[in-house]
């Protein structure tokens, strides 16, 4: 086993695609810093009866969603990538366990997303504080970093949770198209929907929406879900993708 | 030693292979001939564990491939050339798939001189020629030094020079006591490397056989006139051929054109006609194979 995630961890490392999304990730963690940066620059000329009614300035808010969408592709690249190129069928001869080449590609995504989540979830959140210093909220996001610690982790676990839905839906679906076009549709395009649909049946939908979700684990108000709700649709996600992803690359002809 | 026992694919109603039973043996290059569409990849694609058999089974060295747990050490293939991330450099390539086999990256560095890619070891999959992506694809299926060594058509996109060196390699290998078994659907090739052939129409076997034997079953003959044929016919027995008539010609095997004419004229036996036949083992297999065509191009003119 060790052997393969060590070729996974090297596969990962020596193509292009992996340092693209990381420098995408980064361009817009820088977009949030600026959008921060003027939020509070306009807060600080605002009237204070306007000044009640600002956002927060935290960089996370444009920078989650985007970072989402980079991690799920980088999940799905891992696999599709291979089946667009061929690659898969020498690897598969030198490593014809399927379910032991899926389980380090899920491993290896998943650690690679862990580091890159907490590392940009950290870096948005050091510098939401650092523009609006002693601010006080809602144009602050957070009093003190104690108070932020749930947050930064429910954004991290929301990122890796979908690069293996974007790991899983590759294994699936094997084209990289249309494996990010059903990737754009769970993360984008489903959440508008459901607000859309009547409230019977929206509001179930919307509460399980994979970029509603981190909000409702740590129990933001005006959510549907519980936190514990929350957490287990969060694993039931993974499961599903990466169990529908093993029944799938375990059946079928490469 | 590679063993396939009932083989058969099927995809609908379409049989790919069709109860395949064959046995490859090491110490000699087997070559895996049929047409185009006769199922030659898919039978190695089941061999290799890529796809599924519908029945039968194939046995790698007496074992189910997906029980081999780190096959590059057992067996190396080489399938199509393109089957590579184009972003990859050759090297990163080659150690990619070293890695899950536990093997290092010095090993990598010498296949890579092996097979004449050193130069090329930090270009760019995409960037090299299907030649080089050849001999790249040769260097994966040795990382592993494997006693069996399997080839889909190795020399398509080679130049001459390339084609020489692929085919001393492969005798190289089955000469160290190696598994070679390298499909074609060019008899010419594997006139020229292979000690026996495997012959598959349709997913069926055709024949099995060593080069030297399908040559001596599909013989060279001359065909002979002459007005005075019985005689001739009779000296020509004599002399050890074996003799048939056709359209009032002689069809004579076992001895040379200029045997024939030294015979004749030494009895003054009139020839018209002395046209030696040659059945190459071109048209051997494809009187072998003409009824498993599968695609075939509207006849033209021969």
């Amino acid at each position: 086993m060790t052997d393969v995630l060590n070729s996974e961890l090297l596969k990962l490392r020596s193509v292009r695609s992996t340092a693209y999304l990381l420098l995408a990730i980064a361009v817009m963690l820088a977009v949030g810093v600026l959008v921060s940066y003027l939020m509070t620059a306009d807060w600080d000329v605002a009237p204070p009866e306007r000044q009640r009614q600002f956002d927060s300035a935290d960089p996370t808010v444009p920078l989650l969603p985007f970072a989402q969408f980079c991690l799920g592709v980088l999940g799905a690249l891992a696999i599709t990538g291979e089946h667009g190129s061929g690659m898969i069928r020498p690897v598969l001869v030198g490593v014809p366990r399927r379910g032991k080449l899926l389980a380090a590609k899920a491993v290896v995504v998943a650690a690679a997303s862990l580091l890159v989540g907490a590392a940009t979830n950290l870096l948005a959140y050091a510098a939401g504080e650092l523009i609006t210093g002693d601010r006080p909220k809602p144009i602050s996001a957070y009093d003190s970093f104690g108070e932020a610690v749930p947050t930064l982790l429910a954004n991290t676990a929301s990122l890796v949770l979908v690069a293996l839905v974007g790991l899983g839906l590759g294994f699936v679906i094997r084209s990289t198209a249309g494996t990010l076009v059903t990737l754009c549709g769970l993360l984008f395009v489903l959440p508008v929907v459901s607000m859309m649909l009547p409230r019977t049946w929206g509001e179930p939908l919307y509460s399980v929406m994979l970029p509603v979700l981190p909000g409702e684990l740590v129990g933001d108000g005006g959510l549907p879900l519980s936190p514990t709700g929350a957490g287990l649709v969060m694993v039931a996600y993974a499961v599903v993708a990466l169990g529908a992803g093993a029944v799938a690359f375990t059946r079928r002809d490469a | 030693m590679i063993e396939t026992r009932r083989l058969t694919k099927r995809y609908g109603d379409t049989r790919a292979v069709d109860g395949l039973t064959t046995k490859v043996e090491p110490g000699h290059v087997t070559g895996f001939l049929g047409p185009n569409g006769a199922g030659k990849s898919t039978t190695m694609r089941m061999v290799l564990g890529l796809d599924r058999p519908t029945d039968g089974e194939a046995l790698v060295n007496g074992r189910r491939y997906a029980d081999l747990s780190r096959p590059a050490h057992e067996v190396g293939a080489l399938l199509d050339a393109g089957a590579a991330h184009g972003g990859r450099t050759a090297r990163n390539h080659l150690r990619v798939l070293a890695r899950a086999n536990g093997i290092g990256d010095r090993r990598v560095a010498e296949v890579l001189e092996l097979v004449g890619l050193a130069g090329a070891a930090n270009r760019r999959v995409g960037a090299l020629s299907l030649g080089m992506r050849q001999r790249l694809g040769v260097a994966a299926a040795l990382l592993g030094d494997p006693g069996v060594l399997l080839f889909d058509e190795p020399v398509n996109g080679l130049d001459p020079e390339g084609i020489r060196w692929i085919r001393h390699f492969m005798r190289d290998l089955a000469a160290e006591g190696r598994t070679v078994l390298v499909s074609s659907h060019l008899m010419s090739e594997m006139a020229l490397t292979a000690d026996r052939v495997i012959v598959i129409g349709r997913g069926r076997l055709v024949l099995e056989a060593s080069v030297k034997e399908l040559r001596a079953r599909f013989q060279e003959d001359v065909l002979v006139r002459s007005p005075e044929r019985g005689e001739l016919g009779r000296v020509l027995e004599e002399a050890g051929a074996s003799v048939a008539t056709e359209d009032g010609a002689l069809l004579v095997r076992g001895l040379g054109a200029a045997d024939i004419a030294d015979l004749a004229a030494n009895r003054r036996l009139p020839v018209h006609e002395l046209t030696p036949r040659s059945a190459s083992l071109e048209d051997a297999y494809l009187r072998l194979t003409d009824d498993s065509v599968e695609y075939r191009a509207k006849e033209t003119a021969r």
